[in-house]
């Protein structure tokens, strides 16, 4: 795209309205979908699950990609990128790890 | 080699990008922060846990409004941030009032809602699963409050400082920030209200 007009972004990425609006819309409805699927509660609960964890994670990468404007343009925002995977990687270890414990600890107290 | 040359033609910028890079770190070291609570709220909320359940204290309508709040206050903070490219100082101000109305209004909702539960028997001390419940939930709302607080600062200091090059950097670790905030909320009420009401 043609950025003209010199604005620093520090590497966070250029900001624009029509990134935003396209970010805030596809917010709006992939919030509305996990509420209204709990709240009138046509799915099972196993898809209403799915149903929840997609509208998320999809949502998460609209506002890092349209919001945080992650990208790989520059040396910095590269850093960025990559401090971000790490932290996702931790992320994982502490949530996932903790979940596996304890399941692991309930399965075999239970049997 | 290359970048030697531009990181000299550009020094000012660079070391810009350095300090913002640095709170991006922060950001990440805070994410971790709330993994930690996450991890601790879901291992507390296993089916059969102590104490009384959630599911009979949360109104997802109610939520949903919050959901709303905090990410129209995102979207205005995206529109000060894009309006300061022209350089004046009343749009910036304008929509950061915005974002601080809806900011406090999420807050003001949480508080409101917490005074609830409190009041209907789902207080920090019943239960181990409540107490992570609000260690989870008031560690967003303080942040955001914090976060408040913040963008008070920044409607003091544009009037007074113009839009110069440190006003925008600050405006940048704020908006890392106040964006960050949104991200962990999309976790929140999918976790904590979606499948807590499940």
């Amino acid at each position: 795209m043609g950025n003209h007009v010199h604005q620093p972004d520090f590497g966070t990425g250029e900001k624009s309205l029509g990134i935003y609006s396209f970010g805030i819309l596809l917010c709006v409805v992939l919030t509305l979908i996990p509420f209204w699927a709990v709240m009138h509660g046509t799915f099972s609960r196993g898809e209403t699950l799915v149903v929840i964890f997609i509208s998320a994670l999809l949502q998460f990468l609209v506002q890092v990609v349209c919001f945080l404007r992650l990208n790989y343009s520059t040396e910095q925002s590269k850093m960025n990128v990559l401090s971000f995977y790490l932290a996702i990687l931790i992320l994982f270890v502490i949530v996932g790890g903790s979940l596996w414990i304890m399941w692991s600890l309930r399965y075999n107290m239970m049997h | 080699m290359s970048s030697v040359a531009v990181a000299h033609h550009e020094h000012h910028h660079d070391t810009d990008s350095i300090d913002v890079f640095g709170f991006w770190l922060y950001i990440l070291t805070d994410c971790i922060l709330f993994a930690s609570l996450f991890a601790t709220y879901v291992v507390l909320h296993h089916p059969g846990a102590y104490g009384p359940d959630l599911k009979e204290h949360i109104s997802l309508n109610y939520v949903l409004v919050e959901t709303f709040a905090l990410l129209a206050s995102n979207f205005t903070f995206g529109l000060a941030i894009i309006s300061m490219k022209k350089n004046k100082v009343q749009m910036p101000l304008f929509w950061l009032v915005l974002t601080f109305i809806f900011g406090a209004i999420f807050v003001g909702m949480e508080v409101t809602e917490f005074v609830n539960l409190i009041e209907e028997g789902y207080s920090y001390t019943t239960s181990g699963a409540a107490s992570a419940f609000f260690t989870l939930v008031g560690t967003h709302g303080l942040h955001v409050s914090f976060g408040l607080l913040w963008i008070l600062t920044m409607i003091i200091q544009i009037p007074m400082f113009g839009i110069n090059q440190t006003i925008k950097r600050r405006m940048v670790y704020l908006g890392l920030f106040w964006n960050f905030l949104d991200i962990v909320w999309i976790f929140l009420f999918s976790i904590v209200y979606l499948m807590g009401a499940m």
